[in-house]
């Protein structure tokens, strides 16, 4: 029977024959359409998206900083992969007074918004009011500081206490300056409780209102953003006419990178980029700086807090193996201040002595000691994941005899410990929130970081008498001695372990010229160029 | 999530026709209504589950969604608790989320600020597509090989077919996926790699939310052509699992029927063996097989989350991932909701299914 029944077959795998031919076929009828159909005046981004929103007052995320950068003009601006000098943009230029806590802007005449508007101080006062009162994300960014108009075209940036960095913090991109009266037209407030009453969100999610060199096109939060260039925008015309922002992982955006013209590719780690052929890749430090954190407060732990098994620790872990770990581009952070700021240190202070690490322990009169580490387990950044950093600090303190359990766990959960301040080991990293040593004063006894490694006020006067004349001090030479003197006192006496800066890679097609990264924008889309 | 799927498969499929069997003996009518009941009943479980299990998780959903210096400014994090009704009671909070639920509101997303309402009628039909295409792909070629393996029992061909189907069953999804991605986009270029659409065509006009089927509906040829290419490598990644599933499910139901006497008497009066497979054995080995279709949908459901973060598709699965790592509370619950409409609506649909596949449960 079966012998016969063989006959019947022909009609399921007829069908079976049918599905397959019809896929294939179209496959292959499609393919050839379909290459070279990428319009050489489209520039594809892949990114990872980390994307909540385009409204500038409430986005600080890098996707949204991509966004933004081509939608909104902002008073000073950083170009190329600097982040140390800030240049015009809508300012012309600013005054500082000698105090450095009232800067005075001089804005450019010509600049109209998409609508035609004229962009005036009122513009930029609505936008930095708007920022301070949604109360979200990036309103620290100016806390402390009010802003206001001075006639239409001069803007005055007042701080109660010295602020040498607010040239670094009015070119992030949470400050661009937005079109107010279309803006208020749409639910938009600058008032005091704008952070009840604002409803501008959605719309500037569908619309730009701003005088950058491109125009929102269609924003989609989990697929792409699709910019279109500005026919109007005041200064150099962009290169592509139309910018698509793709949210891809990392593993396909390795093979689009290599298949494609005109792409970028900005989450791949350096171990993906070593094997590219046929595209540029730029492998640069990133300005995440990872550290390892002991606890200083007895109440979490003992051990951690004993200041022999701290000098243990930091004469305990291989510098130079964490950086191999991280891959090519990698460097070993030599403080917390990435070294691309002002006031980073040229070389670090701490050598790896592992006869220096044992007699510590040995003095500690602690015998055994065991500590936990805790970490977000589900974070990969650069390519690294924080569980293989914390293997390698496990096996490292190991060598000198100090055991260390991995107490891994997802992001949401550790860092609620890490804020708390409960962790006997941390380990973290710290992204810049505007390029300037300001921002890593959080490291110091009694400060945000600080407290979190249970580093409490008190705990090391010269360190914190440093920190105080450095957050008011306004001349260059003088702040880069100071942020290095506390630079050198956090790697030789304090709880934390600046580890590594790693490797930042961008990877961009052959034809592709102009598109370093930035640790501000990450990636400047108006200013790529191709050939 | 995947494992737990399976082992529910076999338990169940030996019930299925007893239970329909007694249920399908009242009136139709009433059988939809107790089926609409319980979806009502499942939903407020499922809301209380997902609420309970996400407020217990030892994490701070301003913490995840602040930054890290906003979470140090009380007044930033006050006006995020106020925001999405945190600094509320729980029980108050799950009150007042009932109530707007009654309303057709889901809330909004904490992740990316959208009323989760929006967030799934873009994601539902992304995955409505993958979903529908992989069990089209999965029912035709996992039945067509099933019969093969059967009736060429003990043969080469029913060797090999083992062999395939053990495969699909057993290899992880996610490493399908990126074996399917390096091979057909990234060596062969025959298929695009990732999203929807190449990313300089523009979405058709909305109609359905399905792509191809909007791009057929609006004459966009080259649309349609370009939204099928790109469904078909996560389409088939996602149906390798149910192809082995219902390839091993279809050939042990016709081999129980192929040596029935019916189907002897059938092939002793001289009827083709090309009509006694499908009329008589294949429609007799149906209804076993309907049910495994149906548990394939919960298959695609769990595989969605892998395959389209591999491949970018935007989503339930994705936005169910991103939901989960950023404690995005409302979306979660939206999801959950989701899912488990599918599933009753699926379950209600596979036993529709028996009385029209079965004459006997029809007279009954």
């Amino acid at each position: 029977m079966h012998q016969r029944l063989r006959a019947a077959l022909r009609r399921p795998s007829l069908a079976f024959a049918l599905v397959a031919l019809v896929v294939l076929a179209a496959a292959a009828a499609a393919t050839a359409a379909q290459r070279g159909h990428a319009a050489s005046s489209t520039l594809v981004v892949d990114k990872s998206f980390d994307l909540k929103t385009a409204d500038p007052q409430r986005q600080f995320e890098p996707t949204g900083g991509i966004v933004d950068k081509a939608l909104y003009d902002t008073l000073l601006q950083f170009k190329g992969a600097d982040v140390a000098h800030p240049l015009p943009d809508v300012a012309t230029s600013f005054k500082a007074s000698k105090d450095a806590r009232t800067y005075t802007f001089t804005l450019r005449k010509n600049i109209k918004f998409t609508d035609g508007t004229p962009l005036t101080s009122a513009d930029v006062v609505f936008s930095f009011n708007r920022l301070v009162n949604l109360k979200g994300n990036p309103s620290f960014l100016l806390a402390g500081i009010t802003t206001t108009a001075k006639g239409p075209y001069t803007v005055v940036l007042h701080s109660s206490t010295p602020n040498p960095a607010i040239p670094a913090i009015v070119a992030n991109t949470s400050l661009g300056i937005v079109n107010s009266k279309l803006v208020k037209a749409h639910g938009g407030s600058d008032a005091k409780n704008a952070d009840k009453v604002d409803k501008a969100e959605s719309f500037l999610n569908s619309t730009s209102a701003g005088s950058g060199p491109y125009t929102l096109k269609s924003y989609n939060v989990t697929s792409q953003v699709v910019l279109q260039a500005n026919p109007s925008y005041w200064g150099p015309k962009p290169k592509f006419q139309t910018v698509i922002i793709r949210n891809v992982t990392a593993p396909a955006q390795l093979l689009d990178v290599q298949r494609g013209t005109n792409e970028i590719a900005l989450d791949l780690s350096p171990a993906q980029a070593g094997g590219l052929k046929n595209v540029n890749v730029e492998k640069t430090p990133s300005a995440n700086v990872f550290f390892l954190f002991a606890n200083q407060n007895p109440k979490v732990s003992t051990v951690s807090s004993n200041p022999h098994i701290v000098n243990a620790i930091r004469y305990a872990l291989d510098y130079s193996g964490a950086v191999k770990l991280a891959g090519a581009g990698a460097i070993h952070a030599t403080g917390v201040i990435p070294s691309m700021f002002l006031g980073a240190l040229k070389s670090s202070p701490v050598k790896q002595d592992i006869a220096k690490a044992k007699a510590e322990v040995k003095a500690s009169g602690i015998s055994n000691p065991t500590l936990d580490i805790e970490y977000p387990s589900d974070i990969t950044s650069n390519g690294l994941s924080f569980g293989v950093l914390a293997q390698k600090v496990q096996a490292d303190l190991q060598k000198v005899g100090i055991t260390v359990n991995l107490k891994g766990s997802p992001v949401a959960t550790s860092l609620n410990t890490y804020r708390a301040g409960t962790e006997q080991l941390g380990l973290w990293y710290w992204g810049p929130d505007y390029p300037d040593p300001n921002d890593y004063l959080v490291f110091t006894p009694g400060a945000t970081v600080g407290l979190r490694a249970g580093w409490a006020a008190g705990q090391l006067p010269s360190l914190e008498a440093l920190a105080k004349k450095a957050a008011v001090a306004t001349d260059p030479a003088q702040r880069t001695s100071l942020y290095r003197s506390i630079g050198t006192q956090i790697d030789t006496k304090g709880p934390f372990f600046p580890l590594i800066q790693p490797g930042q890679v961008v990877a961009t097609s052959k034809n592709l010229t102009n598109a370093p990264f930035n640790v501000l924008y990450w990636l400047n889309v108006a200013a790529v160029g191709s050939h | 999530m995947q494992p737990s799927a399976r082992t529910s498969t076999f338990p169940r499929l030996a019930f299925r026709p007893g239970r329909s069997r007694e249920r399908s003996s009242r009136p139709f009518l009433r059988f939809v209504l107790r089926r609409f009941g319980a979806l009502i009943l499942l939903a407020l479980g499922i809301t209380v589950v997902a609420f309970v299990l996400t407020s217990v998780v030892p994490g701070d959903p301003a913490a995840a969604n602040l930054g890290q210096q906003a979470i140090n400014d009380p007044a930033a994090v006050a006006a995020f608790n106020h925001h999405y009704g945190l600094d509320k009671p729980l029980p108050e909070q799950y009150g007042i989320y009932l109530w707007h639920l009654l309303h057709g509101d889901l809330g909004q997303s904490e992740q990316n600020h959208d009323a989760v309402t929006h967030d799934l009628s873009q994601a539902i039909p992304a995955t409505a597509e993958l979903a529908l295409f992989s069990i089209f792909v999965a029912v035709i070629v996992g039945m067509s090989l099933g019969v093969l393996a059967a009736v060429r029992r003990n043969k080469a061909t029913d060797h090999v077919l083992r062999v395939v189907s053990l495969g699909g069953v057993s290899m992880p999804t996610f490493w399908i996926a990126l074996v399917a991605l390096y091979v057909f986009f990234f060596r062969l270029n025959w298929l695009p790699g990732t999203g929807r659409l190449d990313a300089v065509v523009l979405p058709p006009p909305h109609h359905t939310g399905l792509y191809t089927l909007d791009a057929l509906l609006s004459g966009q040829w080259g649309t349609f052509t370009n939204a099928f290419r790109h469904l078909v490598l996560p389409g088939c990644v996602l149906a390798a699992y149910n192809i082995g599933l219902l390839t091993r499910y279809t050939r042990s139901a016709v081999l129980e029927v192929i040596s029935n006497d019916y189907v002897r008497a059938a092939r002793a009066k001289g009827l083709p063996a090309r009509i006694v497979v499908p009329r008589h054995v294949l429609r007799a080995a149906l209804p076993g097989i309907v049910t495994v279709i149906g548990l394939a949908f919960a298959n695609v459901m769990t595989g969605s989350v892998l395959v389209e973060y591999v491949f970018s598709w935007p989503g339930i699965g994705q936005y169910a991932f991103h939901s989960a790592t950023t404690l995005d509370l409302p979306a979660i619950m939206g999801v959950s909701l989701f899912v488990a409409v599918v599933y009753v609506v699926v379950n209600f649909l596979v036993d529709v299914l028996y009385g029209v596949l079965d004459a006997r449960l029809r007279v009954q």
